[in-house]
Formats: structure tokens, sequence, C-alpha cells
């Protein structure tokens, strides 16, 4: 295949615009993408499937990409309902095209536990969503203790950003040469910045801070829904 | 013993439906108390990440739809049934939506299982879990991607029991019953 030329980024995560560590990790990549010369688009999935105005152009938008990037949130071991959705629809979109254009197709994932392979489920979803689809699978990203980037730039995240910005470099650097993901920002993005400990430290006193904030501390392991059928 | 059958089926997806109609009367002459959500035809908003259901309104989403009365019939449950079209390996978005709302069952406190990280519980039991996908024709790699998922999602909601089947759709009455009656049996083990 010739090098891409543009690309278009779906973030599926639902969260508001600019909140979401998978705009940031999506973000990022465009960014890098684009220094490399390609054009490029943004679609959140929130808006896309909000209509099929929008759906349709979420499509077209795909169709007219050399690269289709999807940053994601790992929901319940998959994808988030609307991400699915729009799965479903540009496969869908795709499959009723006697010569659908020749597309390129990566995924990033990320997800609040520290460990990265929780997400291997969903990648494998994703390469299932490539072969349905007729898009090229160049490889899926995936990242563990996303949480704490919220929705902030890579740029400001500080330490702890800098391995996922060397293997989304690294991924820029060969998904705008033709090649696929490198083994080498597959193996970056997967290590965690922090002791696992650590993290799991930090997201529980995270957790109860909040509820301390909401005024419902003493409730978080409140069970709304015990015993109605018993 | 109370069963919910989850149905992702998709705006006519007939098969889903009646393969729905078998599925309760094989719980009910199990022994079940049935009951199912057709998830099309619920009004159920998506997930917002926000989290409240852990932080501001503990075990209880802020969006207060079909979606809360989905968990609640769920965690009150022996047996959950996951019934969806196996898409790219995964479930429908259909039932996928229900899915991610479901978080609200799940402490957000840390614990260790089988040395990997999960939630905690927030409820002392929980359901076994039986996926029962569907799909055209037989396809190895996303029958596998699909049994992972549920095992994944049993280990995610402490189910104490899980299996999964996946049926294609020439299969027909009789022969479905013989793949699901043995698949109803997971939960045999607990509520014998």
């Amino acid at each position: 295949m010739n090098t891409p030329q543009t690309a278009t980024l779906l973030i599926g995560s639902a969260k508001p615009i600019g909140d979401s560590t998978s705009e940031a990790l999506g973000g990022y990549l465009m960014q890098r993408l684009a220094d490399y010369g390609l054009t490029g688009e943004t679609h959140h999935v929130a808006r896309a499937m909000r209509s099929e105005a929008r759906t349709a152009g979420l499509l077209a938008a795909v169709d007219r990409s050399d690269l289709f990037v999807l940053a994601f949130p790992l929901y319940v071991d998959s994808l988030p309902y609307l991400t699915v959705q729009a799965l479903e629809r540009i496969a869908a979109h795709r499959q009723a095209q006697e010569n659908a254009r020749p597309v390129r197709f990566v995924a990033i994932a990320n997800c609040g536990f520290p460990e990265a392979h929780h997400n291997d489920t969903a990648l494998a979803i994703c390469r299932q969503f490539a072969a349905a689809a007729g898009l090229e699978w160049t490889g899926g990203l995936s990242m563990g203790a996303g949480t704490p980037f919220g929705g902030k730039p890579l740029e400001e995240a500080g330490g702890m950003a800098r391995g996922v910005i060397a293997a989304l470099d690294l991924t820029a650097t060969a998904l705008a040469k033709g090649d696929t993901v490198p083994d080498e920002a597959v193996a970056i993005m997967a290590k965690p910045f922090m002791p696992i400990r650590g993290y799991t430290l930090m997201g529980g006193m995270g957790w109860r801070m909040e509820g301390w904030r909401n005024g419902v501390y003493r409730q978080l392991r409140a069970r709304p829904f015990a015993n109605q059928s018993d | 013993m109370n069963a919910t059958i989850l149905n992702g089926g998709l705006a006519g997806d007939l098969f889903v439906d009646r393969l729905q109609d078998l599925l309760l009367a094989e719980l009910a002459t199990a022994g079940y108390q049935p009951a199912a959500w057709t998830l099309r035809e619920e009004k159920i908003s998506y997930c917002l990440g926000c989290f409240e259901c852990w932080t501001k309104t503990p075990g209880l989403c802020r969006i207060d739809d079909a979606g809360r009365l989905v968990s609640a019939s769920v965690i009150n449950s022996h047996l959950v049934i996951y019934l969806s079209p196996v898409t790219f390996g995964g479930y429908s978005s259909e039932l996928k939506k229900a899915v991610d709302r479901s978080i609200c069952l799940l402490s957000p406190f840390f614990t260790h299982v089988d040395g990997e990280v999960h939630h905690q519980r927030r409820y002392d039991r929980y359901p076994a879990l039986l996926g029962v996908g569907i799909l055209p024709h037989r396809h190895v790699e996303q029958e596998q991607i699909f049994s992972t998922l549920i095992s994944r999602n049993a280990i995610n909601m402490h189910s104490p029991q899980h299996a999964s089947v996946v049926v294609t759709r020439d299969l027909d009455e009789p022969a479905l019953q013989a793949v699901l009656r043995p698949a109803l049996s997971v939960q045999e083990a607990i509520h014998p």
C-alpha cells in the first residue's frame, strides 16, 4: 500500500470533549501523523451516533481516509456500547459497497486496571471488525492504568506519559510509512508507568476522596438492590 | 430461583427472539422464575463513564431509566443469560448498552483475582453467567473471543459459575434445545 495521506480518528469515549484518556491518546497520535504530512479529522462517538446525518458523516470520513484510528476506553472487558454501534454501522456500510476503498485500521485501547492485558479481548474484537469491514488491520496498542490521564494532553501529563508518548511516536512513524504498529511500541505502551500496588493504593484513596467530596464517604459500599427477591 | 435473560437482538432479528422464547420455556421447566429484557425495546441510555454510580450515588446509576431496572434484575438473579448475535466476537450493541450500565453492581475498590486486579464485590451474591451467542455460520475465532469475553465478564462480575455456547442460525428447535439444555446446567453446581 502507498503511504497514507489522510486519517480519521474516532474517539470511542462517551465522556465530554476534552475529558477522556482516549482523546488524549488518539489526539496525540493524530498530531504526530500530521507532522508526517497526513491530514486528519476527528469524530467523537457520542456525537457521531446522535443522528443519522452525523453517522453518515462518520461513514463518509472513514471511506475517504487512508487510515482509520479508533481510540477507546475498556468498558466491561470490551468496547463501549456506542463504539460497538459505530463499528456495526461501519461494517454494514462497507459490506454494502461493491468496491470499498482500501482503508487501514489501528486501535488504541486503554483501561482503568493497571494491567494492559485486560484490553486483549477488546483488541481481538477490533481485529475481527477489521476483517468484517474490509479494513486492513495494522495492529493495536493497549494501555493500562489509564484513569489518571483523563483528558489532559500527554505533553502535560509529566513522567507518567513518557512511555505512552514514546509508543505513539514509534507508531506514528511506522503508520506514516505504511507499516504496521511496531512490536516495540506495543511493548512500551503496555508497560505500567508505576508499580501495580502503588496504583491500586492511590486508586482506592482517590475513590474515597471523591466519595468524601460528594458527601457519601460512608455509603460507598451501599447496596441499593440488595435482597429485592429474597 | 430467578433467571434473567438479556436479549441483545437487533431490530428485526426474529431468530434471537425465538431463542429467547425457547430459553424462557427451558428455564421454566428447570424450575426457574425467568424474566426477559428485550433490550432494543427498552429506554436505556448509554453509560457516560462518569463513575457517579461509585462516588456520588453509590450503587445506583445517575440515569433513571430501564438500565437501573435491568441491573436490579441481574443482581437479584441466580442465573443471567447474555443472549446476543456474536458481533465481531463480542456482544451486539444492544446487549452492550445494558452490560455497560452494570458497573454499579461492583465496588470501585480494587482486589486481586488470580493475580489480576479487579473490582471488589458490592453484593454478597452474584449470578451465574451463561452466554448464548448467535452466528450465521461457524466462525472459530469469533466463537473463541465470545467464550473468552464471557469468562472475563464472569471474573469481573464475581460470577460463581459461567459457561457459553454459540449456535448457528440454521439450527432447528430440537437442535437448539440439545445445545441449550446442557448449558443451562451451569448453575446447578450452586443451586441443585
